[in-house]
């Protein structure tokens, strides 16, 4: 059997290691144009801070490859993947045939459709080589950057530069940061943090144009007529799926490669998993993009299984994510808000601590959390999500400061 | 694979197996040279009150395969060859994405004297490997006064208890038709531990 497999990261790696698990004799191909050794991209933001030694970053050794049996492609990007003929084409014109495909080519940042973004100075932050960009252009001690989008990743990447000395604008469109998934109390709480941390943050605010001279970065047009000065600006305003490959094909939409419970396309050999694919949310069963390392790895494992002859079901997608910012832990998953009238938002603040509480019901069980401070428990609250336990179910109640592992279980 | 095992019958909630955790990870692996440290040890198993019993001890399972292992985006959990989960503090970057999948809720966030220049990385139960290697149990086993944590293989605990359990339900099977009120089970226990 004959497996190929486009990317090396989280899924990609997950799936190899579970198909090689499987079917020992096969031969598995691993597909990156990135050269590198594989690395965590999460770690970037922490490489960008200077919390990480650069050697921390990668996850394998260099005897990664022959150890497993796989064979490495790297620095090739995909021009071409042929369903029919059942090939992917590589840039230069090498063609690999495949029996089994999985396509776990990740996800791009996006960038918004605004004038200045060729000016020098202009960057984003999704690979290794973005770090090295960024380490050779990044202003001195003191210069100034602006970082547009208060997401998951914008806020690590401002905490990053902050760390670097650099005077950092962090740019949020709507009143706070994450303005999906935090309330207005968590979202307090974590604005409180980020302006201690010397982070200004920009409310309401947008980009209309980066402004340049003689090719380089000076400054960024904001929205209502204002300019801020800075000698580099980084986007983080979401990123879209690496399908362009499959051009031609019906395997893509816009939002990525749809997907069923066993990882597999609309076609039977090929599977999808990670960021570019759009698997089914384990609560509402609608398709659903979110993207973080721990699903991917998860559906990398599940679609290696499948693609070894098993039948391996993925439970579907829970959204959730954990932000870290140097003592401030806030961990939240599930929905925001209850999608049938009958449910209840419970929440229990003590806003000396900074610890929070949200707990999201619907339908007698628990679909949504936010803990802010305390999070050791969190694994406990997503289990109970996930396993879609009603809360007659469980021996204490959610709502109860009781609610701990020896009232669960002891 | 070898692992402490919690009884939860038996925990009377002394906290001894925390003190002993945290001085185990000390530096000077001393209780009086522990509280004079700059990096405070911290214990790695928690004890909460309990809803059956009087107390539960809360540690790693060091799950096969474990959730915390795969979320791991730094790469700093991974598995002894005696199969013990442990996190490596040098690669810990303190994102809790660990926290958000274990099931248990076993992770704590603290510094240690593995990695004095951070100031928190996830901490659990490491099964005390420096003691293992000479021979000795884990610090909280020997900290255990009433046998709520024993050292062993987790099967062979399984079958123990199994037959604890069966001799218990026989015993009072026939007591039924003897006089006198049933023994309760924590009495039971109690008795056998002498």
């Amino acid at each position: 059997m004959r497996y190929v497999i486009i990317g090396t990261s989280a899924a990609g790696l997950a799936a190899a290691e579970v198909v090689r698990a499987r079917d020992p004799e096969g031969s598995i191909s691993l597909v990156s144009e990135e050269e590198h050794l594989p690395y965590s991209r999460p770690l970037l933001t922490y490489l960008l801070g200077r919390e990480i030694s650069p050697e921390k970053i990668f996850l394998k050794t260099a005897d990664y490859f022959a150890a497993w049996g796989f064979t490495p492609v790297l620095g090739k990007p995909v021009v071409q993947a042929d369903p029919e003929a059942h090939t992917v084409t590589l840039a230069g014109g090498e063609v690999l045939p495949f029996d089994r495909l999985l396509i776990a080519s990740g996800a791009r940042p996006r960038r918004p459709d605004i004038p200045g973004l060729d000016l020098k100075g202009v960057h984003t932050l999704r690979n290794l080589v973005d770090v090295e960009r960024l380490e050779a252009d990044l202003p001195g001690d003191g210069g100034e950057v602006v970082v547009v989008g208060a997401g998951a990743v914008g806020l690590k990447m401002a905490d990053a530069l902050v760390t670097r000395g650099l005077r950092v604008r962090l740019l949020a469109r709507g009143a706070q940061p994450l303005t999906r998934i935090l309330d207005q109390v968590s979202a307090e709480l974590l604005m409180a943090v980020v302006q201690e941390k010397g982070i200004d943050l920009h409310l309401h605010s947008w980009p209309e144009a980066v402004l340049g001279e003689n090719g380089r970065v000076t400054g960024v047009a904001l929205n209502n007529n204002r300019e801020v000065k800075a000698q580099a600006v980084l986007f983080s305003v979401g990123v879209e799926p690496r399908v362009e490959f499959l051009a031609g094909t019906d395997l893509a939409e816009s939002d990525g490669i749809r997907v069923d419970s066993f990882m597999r396309s609309k076609t039977p050999d090929i599977f999808a998993a990670g960021d570019c694919c759009v698997p089914k949310h384990l609560l509402t069963d609608q398709h659903t993009s979110f993207h973080i390392w721990p699903a991917a790895v998860a559906q990398g494992q599940v679609a290696g299984a499948n693609m070894a002859g098993g039948r391996r079901r993925y439970d579907g997608i829970l959204p959730m994510n954990s932000i870290s910012l140097k003592g401030f832990r806030l961990i939240t998953g599930g929905h925001f808000t209850p999608d049938t009238g009958d449910g209840e938002i419970f929440t229990d603040l003590d806003r000396h601590r900074r610890r929070y509480r949200r707990l999201v019901f619907q339908a007698g069980r628990l679909v949504g959390v936010t803990l802010v401070g305390e999070v050791e428990q969190a694994g406990i609250y997503f289990q109970i999500m996930a396993q879609k336990l009603p809360m007659s179910a469980l021996p204490v109640d959610l709502h109860s400061a009781e609610f701990h592992p020896g009232k669960l279980w002891g | 694979m070898k692992t402490v095992i919690v009884h939860p019958e038996r925990c009377v909630g002394c906290m001894q197996c925390r003190l002993a955790c945290a001085v185990e990870h000390s530096k000077s692996k001393d209780l009086f040279g522990a509280l004079s440290e700059v990096v405070r040890p911290k214990a790695r198993l928690r004890i909460y009150p309990g809803r059956q019993h009087l107390a539960f001890p809360n540690k790693c399972r060091h799950c096969d395969p474990a959730p915390c292992q795969q979320v791991c985006i730094a790469g700093a959990i991974s598995r002894t060859p005696a199969g013990t989960v442990q996190i490596d503090p040098d690669r810990c970057i303190n994102c809790a994405m660990c926290a958000m999948a274990c099931p248990f809720g076993v992770l704590t966030f603290g510094a240690t004297a593995k990695a004095p220049e951070k100031r928190a990385v996830a901490l659990k139960c490491d099964q005390c490997p420096e003691r293992q290697a000479v021979g000795r149990v884990p610090a909280c086993v020997e900290a255990c006064k009433v046998g709520a944590l024993t050292f062993g293989e987790v099967g062979e605990s399984q079958v123990d208890k199994g037959q604890a359990i069966a001799h218990m339900v026989f015993k009072s099977l026939k007591a039924e038709k003897e006089a006198g009120p049933p023994e309760p089970e924590m009495v039971a226990l109690w008795r056998q531990l002498a």
